[in-house]
């Protein structure tokens, strides 16, 4: 069952005088209700011109572009705006307002009231994660993520149903980037707004898009699918070579490891004996053990530390670094794999260990 | 008394306490000529810094007039006006005000210029029409660099208005100007001394004024 267009772009072209190839060919998108759509290309593919059309930032040189059903032109561009939330790279927060009147932006324009508006913030500041003390600070007072998390929760502000987020997280550190991928993510969850996000980043495309569109030089539409489609049949030509030759590792990452089915792995219990952990060693054809007291594990020790007779003590355990978190995908779990040295990944809930992942299991899911 | 005077001691506080009604007055109507020369100018300036940055083929003609103005001597631009406008304030104020054009309505286009060209897409992006993005965002963020541009101005004229005096304007430069006249240093040394003061308490003033207005600009990220 296909859900209602929200943006709809038919024939888009944006040329520019002097310019032997257009920005942007010819273009026909449709973007449905409730979906996350990322434009990704290399640098010059048109994709930021395209998002700025959306709002008339630019004008199209030809071709119809609604949303909500209503072409865009229709409207005086500043009314078009103030019903579409936009993020843009860096944030582009008002450096002389304050956090508070920065979000309450779009609903000063549109004329709320103050009681409206105060309320409006704090559930805003608490869905992205920012304390409420955050909102009289200005914005150069704030670390990049959290500069980003009020450009999103600006972007929010009057509940527009429709988004355009421009490299919203090109200009934060990668660590914070995956957190704030999992927060928008997270929100998506509970909002269905209908998403246009740019990015250069195939990556980022792939783990945000509900459909991916990849743009090739010249403004041109390569391929327009889910990433799994993206992924297992690329188009043969542009998107082949710009998914380059690691597209099996990102398949992976599409994979949840809620997903992917854990073994237990050679656990024993605190206390235990040499011999259940020789066993248990067996049982898995690994050198090792790790030891658990409950959901939690304590460490781990290899055959030739466990003396005869002795016990599995706290004390003379190897603490274990590393381990995935079960919220992460396969490809983290192979990252894991592979700089622990040990061919499996230990999987975590927070503290709570759930059970281990073989290179088995990967390659299983490679083949499917 | 003329010569008894000139050959009297160098300044003389006593004539300083006997005078200080008259002192008050001038170095009042100074810091009244210098406020609204500086409040003109600054109409004005915006109204040619707002016409230069929506049609930028004004600015050189802008900038050509105002330089034009700047450079003319300001005892001959007084003389100039004189037989048109007469001994008046209005003579006073056209000169004053000629003379900061030039620098207020640079630093208020340079000021807009320097604005972030992320912020002004974000502010066009949320629906911001032309005249909203210059009062709201543009101008506010070009604040640092305009009151720069009206602390110089400031000094520039509180110079300027003490050579009104030869129009019968002129402040704190009526001092001057009698002292030479009746060659008593104590006048000279007088006015000279409240125009340096003036301007130091002016821009004092202003700089005050632009920390309170842009407390943005203090406050930086913390640990």
């Amino acid at each position: 069952m296909r859900r209602t267009v929200m943006i709809g772009l038919d024939a888009v072209t944006k040329s520019y005088p002097g310019e032997d190839r257009p920005a942007v060919d010819r273009l026909t998108i449709q973007v449905e209700e409730g979906e996350i759509v990322a434009l990704v290309g290399p640098s010059g593919c048109g994709k930021t011109t395209t998002l700025k059309m959306i709002n008339r930032l630019i004008e199209p040189t030809s071709g119809i572009i609604t949303v909500g059903g209503r072409d865009i032109t229709s409207m005086p561009p500043p009314q078009l705006r103030r019903s579409i939330g936009y993020v843009i790279q860096q944030a582009g927060l008002f450096p002389h307002r304050t956090v508070f009147q920065n979000i309450a932006t779009v609903p000063r324009l549109l004329g709320w009231d103050r009681t409206r508006i105060r309320a409006r913030i704090d559930e805003l500041l608490d869905l992205v994660d920012l304390g409420p003390g955050m909102g009289d600070r200005y914005p150069n007072e704030l670390s990049g993520g959290q500069q980003q998390r009020v450009g999103v929760a600006r972007a929010l502000a009057a509940d527009p149903p429709v988004i355009l987020m421009d490299e919203p997280f090109g200009a934060v550190d990668p660590i914070v980037r995956a957190r704030l991928q999992g927060e928008l993510l997270r929100m998506q969850s509970r909002l269905h707004k209908t998403i246009v996000l740019v990015t250069h980043d195939i990556d980022e495309a792939i783990r945000l898009g509900d459909r991916v569109a990849i743009l090739a030089p010249g403004g041109r539409l390569a391929q327009f699918a889910t990433p799994e489609q993206i992924l297992r049949d690329p188009e043969a030509g542009f998107v082949e070579g710009f998914l380059g030759p690691d597209r099996g590792l990102r398949r992976l990452s599409l994979i949840p490891l809620r997903n992917v089915e854990l073994v237990e792995g050679p656990v024993v219990e605190l206390g235990s004996g040499r011999g259940e952990a020789l066993d248990a060693m067996t049982r898995h054809g690994l050198d090792w053990v790790v030891v658990r007291a409950g959901d939690r594990l304590l460490g781990w020790a290899s055959a030739a530390e466990i003396d005869a007779g002795a016990r599995l003590e706290a004390g003379s355990l190897q603490p274990i670094r590393g381990g995935a978190s079960i919220d992460g995908s396969l490809r983290d779990a192979l990252d894991t794999m592979v700089t622990g040295h040990t061919g499996v990944a230990l999987v975590f809930d927070g503290d709570r260990y759930l059970g281990m992942i073989t290179i088995d299991a990967v390659n299983r899911e490679m083949l499917r | 008394m003329t010569l008894a005077q000139a050959s009297g001691p160098f300044f003389r506080w006593d004539w300083v306490f006997d005078h200080l009604d008259e002192i008050r007055d001038r170095s009042l109507e100074h810091l009244l000529l210098t406020g609204i020369a500086l409040g003109i100018g600054l109409l004005i300036s915006l109204a040619l810094a707002s016409l230069a940055l929506r049609f930028r083929a004004a600015y050189a003609p802008i900038t050509w007039v105002t330089g034009a103005l700047y450079t003319i001597p300001s005892l001959a631009l007084f003389a100039f006006l004189v037989p048109i406008t007469g001994f008046t304030v209005l003579t006073a104020q056209v000169g004053l005000v000629s003379y900061i054009l030039l620098i207020l309505t640079r630093n208020i286009v340079a000021g807009v210029d320097g604005v972030d060209p992320a912020v002004k897409e974000a502010a066009l992006g949320m629906g911001y029409g032309r005249w909203r993005l210059l009062l709201g965002v543009e101008l506010p963020l070009a604040l640092p660099v305009v009151l720069a541009g009206v602390r110089i101005a400031a000094s520039t004229t509180i110079g300027l208005v003490t050579v009104t005096a030869l129009i019968g304007q002129g402040g704190v430069g009526f001092f001057i100007l009698r002292g030479l006249n009746r060659f008593f240093s104590t006048e000279i040394v007088l006015g000279v001394a409240l125009s340096v003061l003036l301007a130091v308490f002016v821009d004092g003033a202003l700089l005050a004024l632009e920390r309170s207005l842009t407390p943005w600009t203090r406050r930086r990220a913390g640990a």
